[in-house]
């Protein structure tokens, strides 16, 4: 009884850590997250680390989600002190490397949820490849960062 | 003759009220003035008054330097429809807080989130975006000729660029974050990206910087 208890608890565990990676055949997309809107505001931002599984270079091409009206691709940058955003329309993954969305940075712009979206749900992302590999990940919408 | 003798005497007289003033100097700093703090926040050398402005909190109460007086203030600018830059800042400061929540009286800092999108940033849906990171910050906004009266003088200018949806466009907006003292005087600077540990450690060192003790 105690055993089965332990084994429940470990593929819980397994299921959870899952939920924020996803692999395909050319690419490993992980540390995947969306930050909760604040009230009133329908535009998230959603992140992840994409790791190039072969030995070419990859071009992330378009990213939707049936969840939002629209997602692009953006960066944060700063210039001369000022914060702007760009759209992007084309990210190169190195052979073998990988790119992060992170704050600050590259960074998916997801405009209005089709449902309001609180920390614990899950927003499905679809990815394409210049390979014409696709990856589907599940993004877990979340308050703060998740810890590395 | 005489010229000759006193001569000596006068270099000496000089020497002794210039070796005065160089150890009352010295025994002055020492004693009023501690060294600078080493900060990763960017210490102005002489502390620069605000300007006047004219602007209106969330609270519906009038923001003005008045409002800034009497407590020490992290001011930044940003807008609602941020996805990225604004909430990763706010977070932050909200973390910030964390360590500086129990400090008494003058020395708890009040963060402001100043929005520069008063078009879209009502007074309503800026309060509640500024509550959602943490309840005591308070939310601020005005014309865009009141906004520029604060803006201007703090080097923390914004301008508009059209977005990819029709109609839509986003805010390009200073990125740094301004620490006023309890007298309504720019002190510093911080500079992304922030690290809410290291910003709390350096509020501290300024405090004590400026003989803020209690």
């Amino acid at each position: 009884m105690k055993r089965h208890g332990l084994l429940l608890l470990l593929m819980l565990a397994a299921s959870l850590s899952l939920a924020d990676a996803a692999t395909g055949p050319s690419v490993r997309a992980s540390t995947i997250w969306i930050r909760q809107a604040p009230p009133g505001v329908a535009v998230l931002a959603g992140y992840f680390t994409l790791q190039n599984l072969t030995d070419k270079p990859l071009t992330l091409t378009a990213v939707e989600s049936r969840d939002f009206a629209a997602v692009e691709m953006h960066r944060s940058l700063v210039k001369d002190g000022v914060e702007e955003m760009e759209p992007v329309q084309r990210i190169v993954i190195p052979a073998q490397g990988s790119v992060e969305f992170k704050p600050g940075g590259y960074h998916l712009m997801m405009m209005q949820p089709k449902k309001n979206l609180f920390a614990g749900d899950m927003a499905e992302v679809m990815l394409t490849f210049s390979d014409g590999s696709q990856l589907a990940i599940l993004a877990p919408v979340r308050h703060d960062p998740p810890q590395r | 003759m005489k010229f000759k003798t006193t001569l000596p005497y006068a270099g000496l007289f000089v020497l002794a009220i210039a070796a005065g003033i160089i150890t009352g100097h010295f025994v002055f700093q020492s004693r009023h003035a501690p060294p600078r703090p080493q900060t990763t926040a960017v210490l102005l050398h002489d502390a620069k008054p605000l300007p006047t402005f004219d602007l209106t909190g969330t609270d519906g109460k009038p923001f003005t330097k008045q409002s800034l007086i009497g407590h020490w203030s992290f001011l930044y600018f940003g807008y609602t429809h941020c996805p990225d830059a604004c909430p990763t800042t706010l977070s932050a400061l909200d973390h910030m807080m964390a360590a500086l929540t129990k400090l008494p009286g003058a020395r708890k800092p009040t963060v402001y989130f100043i929005s520069v999108d008063p078009k879209r940033d009502d007074p309503a849906l800026l309060k509640n975006y500024a509550l959602y990171f943490n309840p005591n910050f308070v939310g601020a906004t005005g014309s865009l000729d009141a906004l520029r009266a604060l803006t201007g003088p703090l080097g923390a200018d914004f301008s508009y660029t059209p977005a990819s949806q029709e109609g839509s466009y986003s805010v390009n907006h200073s990125s740094f974050v301004v620490l006023v003292d309890k007298e309504g005087e720019e002190v510093a600077v911080f500079d992304p990206p922030l690290n809410p540990r290291r910003m709390s450690a350096d509020y501290l060192s300024i405090l004590n910087y400026y003989g803020e003790t209690e």
